[in-house]
């Protein structure tokens, strides 16, 4: 298997060196360095009504975030971001959204090396910023627990073929860590639970992600995905829960259409996450036996549509956007931090003052079992500058 | 391990007897001849509101075509074609 693999990384790397050449032959003197960086502002006002207590209603600075872009060469690309999160005590906490460095080895490919938000599900650029068509008030509870930030190199691109153009990603990571806690008591053990993006690994395996794009048709309104992440070891080295394998995968769906003068968009994911089983300790005296084990598999779901009438001659009603989503997240029952299935409905109205610059009015209803129902109106601006 | 040797091969087969395809597919007449300004309007709208080409200058559109080229991971010839049309008609 091993000399099949060599096999085909050995033909795989032939076929990027001839391309690498036609693209030589064809490509322009290298540029000179380019640099740009864009930022983004989100403040909101959320009200919030959770069932058997009052309501409460905050103004809320979110973030700040820039985004330093750097083209040193025609090949050569650095794309880095950085966020300011103001937390509810009102100090700011800065962290890396990420930092990666591109190099185009030919016209369907490049390498990619750093710490990146890898293409998963329907890809979180999707449902990010001002590209969120349903608010950023309160997360897709069906999509974000999944994979997140990794920290490796890995290949990527786009090719067209015929009619159709495919999308791929292909890495290896530093992958997940698996959380293990023997000393909290409650739901606030996180035992079972994956830490991603950590820049130390905690053992020598390695995580192989993959993303793979279809779409059917020529103008590209319709993008199938199929993506996910296998590590064969999550915990630390050495220690008796270092075997415990993870498997992530995720199917998403990205499909608009202008039918005029109405402009029609469909977005879905369905993602699942899959824990090896392992034995953790539960620090609860007040139990016998401390030891315990439970199915740790976790899913998500989430559908929605928006509606704009784009071909309309009035530029309010032309920028005016309203969307619905439904979605569900399903969290291990047997893990300490695991509860019942989670239900989301979200209704969304955004005017586009400008392009990039939504501004948002959300209404979010939250479900559970055993929970009181929480609902949730949000104004959100989004400065995109 | 073996499942993870499996799965790698798997992924990397199938990336290239997908590369070989579509190597041999030849793009049709009606791909080739779009328009920068065709496929500026089909790829910004499939996540985003299409940007007006005058926000930014042709300096700013390099490096932001660029930056797109590997979030939507658009081919060679869209981000060339779409880089084209920005600069052209940001002056207009």
């Amino acid at each position: 298997m091993k000399k099949l693999l060599l096999t085909s990384f050995g033909f795989f790397v032939t076929l990027c060196s001839l391309s690498a050449q036609q693209l030589d032959s064809t490509s322009q003197t290298p540029g000179t360095k380019k640099f740009f960086m864009p930022g983004a502002a989100v403040a909101m006002y959320q009200l919030n009504s959770t069932s058997g207590s009052p309501a409460i209603g905050s103004f809320m600075p979110v973030n700040l975030a820039l985004f330093p872009l750097v083209k040193a060469s025609d090949r050569l690309f650095l794309d880095a971001g950085l966020n300011f999160s103001v937390n509810p005590d009102g100090t700011v906490t800065p962290s890396l959204i990420e930092l990666i460095a591109y190099y185009r080895i030919n016209h369907w490919m490049s390498v990619f090396a750093g710490n990146f938000s890898p293409h998963y599900g329907v890809y979180l650029g999707l449902l990010d910023d001002y590209t969120n068509r349903f608010g950023v008030g309160v997360p897709p509870v069906g999509m974000g627990h999944g994979l997140q930030n990794e920290n490796g190199v890995g290949i990527q691109g786009g090719v067209q073929a015929g009619y159709s153009k495919f999308t791929y990603q292909l890495y290896i990571a530093n992958g997940p860590q698996l959380t293990v806690d023997s000393t909290t008591v409650g739901s606030s053990n996180q035992s079972g639970k994956l830490d991603y993006g950590s820049i130390l690994d905690n053992n020598k395996n390695k995580s192989i992600g993959w993303h793979l794009g279809y779409l059917p048709f020529s103008n590209s309104c319709l993008e199938l995905t199929f993506s996910g992440e296998y590590v064969g070891k999550t915990g630390p080295a050495g220690s008796a829960l270092e075997n415990v394998s993870a498997l992530s995968w995720a199917v998403g769906l990205n499909y608009y259409h202008i039918f005029n003068p109405i402009m029609v968009r469909v977005i879905g994911e369905y993602d699942k996450i899959q824990v090896g089983n392992a034995n953790y300790y539960n620090p609860d005296t007040s139990l016998k036996n401390h030891v315990y084990t439970f199915s740790n598999q976790q899913n998500g779901w989430f559908a929605g549509a928006t509606l704009r009438a784009a071909g309309s001659r009035r530029q309010f009603l032309k920028n005016l956007e309203l969307g619905g989503r439904v979605g569900e997240y399903t969290p291990p029952t047997g893990a300490l931090w695991g509860s019942t299935p989670i239900n989301q409905t979200t209704v969304a109205l955004t005017e586009y003052v400008k392009w990039d610059i939504p501004v948002t009015l959300e209404y979010d209803i939250l479900t559970q079992s055993g929970a009181p129902k929480q609902n949730i109106l949000s104004a959100i601006i989004f400065f995109r500058f | 391990m073996k499942i993870k040797i499996k799965l790698l091969y798997i992924l990397v087969s199938a990336l290239i007897v997908s590369t070989a395809i579509m190597n041999a597919c030849k793009t049709p007449e009606a791909i080739s001849s779009k328009s920068g300004a065709q496929l500026w309007g089909e790829n910004c709208n499939r996540c985003h509101n299409a940007p007006d080409p005058s926000t930014y200058g042709d300096d700013q559109w390099e490096v932001i075509v660029e930056h797109m080229r590997q979030k939507a991971l658009l081919t060679d010839t869209e981000i060339a074609k779409v880089l084209d049309f920005m600069k052209t008609a940001n002056k207009q």
